[in-house]
């Protein structure tokens, strides 16, 4: 259900930095007949009270997933840090397309160098990981949701595991 | 253009995690990365099963899924619309895919975590290049085709078997600058390999012997799939820990752990490749390097190739090694034997033999060795015929040509490696003379 201003923000500010990162995120919708659809983003921002988060696409190679969401469809987002494993899932019920705001674009480059460095010092060579964050300069779109849901998806016994706000 | 899935296999290597996108009952999507996305055919993908989790959950209930993979050189994208057909718990590709996750786990210090329940057959509906990418193609490091015609051309010049498995060795380092391999032969028995040759170690490691099922050579001979692996791993490593462990279980027929098995002690990368001919396991082909991820999938295509057509030359060359024996080939008179006499000892429990108290060998080569060394000391032969070795109830050989032959030289090997005054010299096709430099004194020990 969504979540009423009353009830806590269900991200604290550790998971929120952590989502804005050096993390790999991939975002998935699906189309009218349940098929899934997938994307790669660049960059997140989390908003100060921690209620909402717009992950950043690439226009041109996320159409399924903007079509998905434009027909209303719920969103899910993996945010996955190569170096500890260290991996969150977040769920919404819908989702917003938003043109780039100011500073945004800033945060999908400076998102795609970090995450290109942290994967280059776990030995990636550097004109792969240079080349997998290369569409931060593509023409982007911001795509905000309000979680209903966050998982902990660290391989190993806890994952799936349901996070629900701390007190 | 719709890239083929072959095209792609680049991306299953496991070198760059994959996404897979599935869909709740309730319509509610969920995203999940994943190791590993193993190639199967041109039509067909499987993935590992390593938890009970919410994509596992939603594929047995909605099977459509959409799988994202990446180029780990180029890094393009492509989108795989997938469907699960099914899951398999067991067979060749269980095997090489519990291979392959071992050596993801183990590098990326998931040991513990990754263990596979099961291997998710699904069909590929749909392959979708993400636009914005450019694939360029990289030039292989070696011109596999070139290669295979080259080795092939030297196996098919070889007219025994002991030149036929060096060539083997010769041609993959001189065509495809493969430095470090090893043949190992199926023993009849069902139950484990020995090695008949090597090239590329300090220790040539003829006659050690793995079990059927333990180690990347036991699982591919086990699971008849060949397995590669592209980094370091721990669980299909030959640790002589684990072969002692193996060694003293009580089956009943000991292994060989004298002789230490000759692959590298750190490996970076694997590749398996059993000899199969008529449904016959000959044995496997082992190929190392220190590098990770040397081997891609079109080394395993070429080496599976030729190792077919090493297996085929293995039964040819073995057919031709008995029928007719050539004539003998009066050789220079034997030298006679000088110096001190030089204790054998043999022990009838498992064939085990030793020279002056060192350990030469044991079984079915333990045996044979034995018996020349009775007809050499009691009737003075020195000319030996494959033939009436095989005929000869005693020893026990099953009617495989090619066992007997690879058993003559792993004794041959072993003689030359660690016995300076006993050799075993091929005078003709089906025909050799044992040349002995000392006066043996033979002991047959008592059983324990």
């Amino acid at each position: 259900m969504p979540r009423t201003e009353a009830e806590p923000p269900l991200l604290d500010a550790a998971q929120a930095a952590f989502l804005a990162g050096p993390v790999a995120i991939n975002v998935a919708s699906h189309d009218a007949a349940r098929v899934p659809s997938v994307a790669r983003a660049f960059g997140c921002r989390v908003s100060a009270d921690l209620r909402e988060v717009v992950v950043f696409l690439s226009q041109k190679r996320s159409q399924g997933v903007l079509d998905d969401l434009a027909a209303g469809a719920p969103i899910a987002a993996v945010f996955s840090r190569p170096k500890t494993h260290e991996t969150l899932q977040l769920k919404a019920l819908d989702a917003r397309i938003r043109r780039l705001a100011e500073g945004d674009r800033e945060i999908m480059l400076a998102c795609g160098a970090a995450f290109s460095a942290e994967i280059m010092a776990l030995g990636y060579s550097e004109s792969f990981s240079r080349a997998l964050m290369a569409p931060a300069v593509d023409e982007g779109i911001g795509i905000a949701f309000t979680p209903v849901a966050v998982f902990e998806q660290a391989p190993g016994p806890k994952a799936g595991m349901r996070l629900e706000p701390k007190p | 253009m719709t890239p083929t899935l072959r095209s792609l296999r680049r991306c299953f290597e496991g070198a760059v995690p994959a996404t897979i996108a599935t869909c709740a009952a309730d319509g509610m999507p969920n995203v999940a990365k994943l190791s590993h996305v193993h190639f199967v055919d041109d039509e067909h993908v499987a993935l590992s099963y390593q938890f009970f989790n919410k994509t596992r959950e939603n594929i047995l209930h909605n099977h459509h899924a959409t799988v994202e993979v990446v180029d780990p050189v180029s890094a393009a994208h492509y989108c795989l619309r997938v469907e699960f057909l099914r899951t398999e718990t067991a067979g060749p590709l269980f095997e090489y895919m519990k291979a392959r996750l071992a050596a993801i786990a183990s590098h990326t210090g998931m040991s513990k975590v990754f263990r596979l329940l099961g291997s998710d057959i699904y069909r590929v509906l749909e392959v979708e290049a993400v636009p914005g990418d450019v694939d360029a193609e990289f030039p292989s490091r070696a011109n596999l085709l070139s290669g295979l015609r080259a080795c092939q051309n030297e196996l098919a010049g070889c007219a025994e078997l002991a030149r036929l498995l060096d060539a083997m060795l010769e041609g993959l380092e001189r065509h495809w600058d493969i430095r470090h391999s090893m043949l190992l032969m199926a023993d009849p028995d069902g139950r484990r390999l020995y090695t008949v040759t090597s090239r590329g170690y300090a220790e040539s490691g003829v006659g050690s012997e793995v079990r059927m099922g333990e180690g990347i050579v036991g699982v591919a001979a086990g699971g008849r799939t060949p397995i590669r692996i592209g980094y370091a791993v721990q669980e299909y490593r030959y640790s002589q820990a684990t072969r002692q462990r193996f060694a003293a279980s009580a089956d009943g027929d000991a292994l060989e752990t004298e002789i230490p098995f000759p692959g590298l002690a750190e490996a970076g990368s694997q590749l398996a490749v059993p000899l199969l001919l008529a449904g016959r396991l000959l044995g496997v082909l082992l190929v190392e390097s220190p590098l990770e991820q040397r081997f891609t999938y079109e080394d395993e295509d070429a080496l599976v190739v030729l190792g077919g057509q090493l297996a085929m030359c293995i039964d040819m060359v073995s057919r031709n090694s008995e029928s007719p024996a050539e004539p003998e080939v009066p050789g220079a008179a034997a030298e006679p034997a000088r110096g001190a006499p030089v204790l054998i000892r043999h022990f009838p429990a498992d064939h085990s033999v030793f020279v002056d108290n060192d350990y030469l060998i044991k079984g079915v080569a333990g045996a044979i060795f034995w018996k020349l060394l009775r007809e050499h000391t009691e009737a003075g032969r020195a000319e030996f015929t494959n033939r009436e070795l095989r005929l000869d109830a005693s020893l026990g050989l099953p009617d495989i040509t090619d066992n007997l032959d690879a058993r003559l030289i792993l004794l041959q090997r072993r003689l030359a490696e660690r016995c300076s005054f006993i050799a075993i010299e091929k005078t003709g096709r089906g025909r050799f003379r044992l040349k002995v430099g000392r006066p043996l004194q033979l002991s047959l020990a008592a059983a324990l």
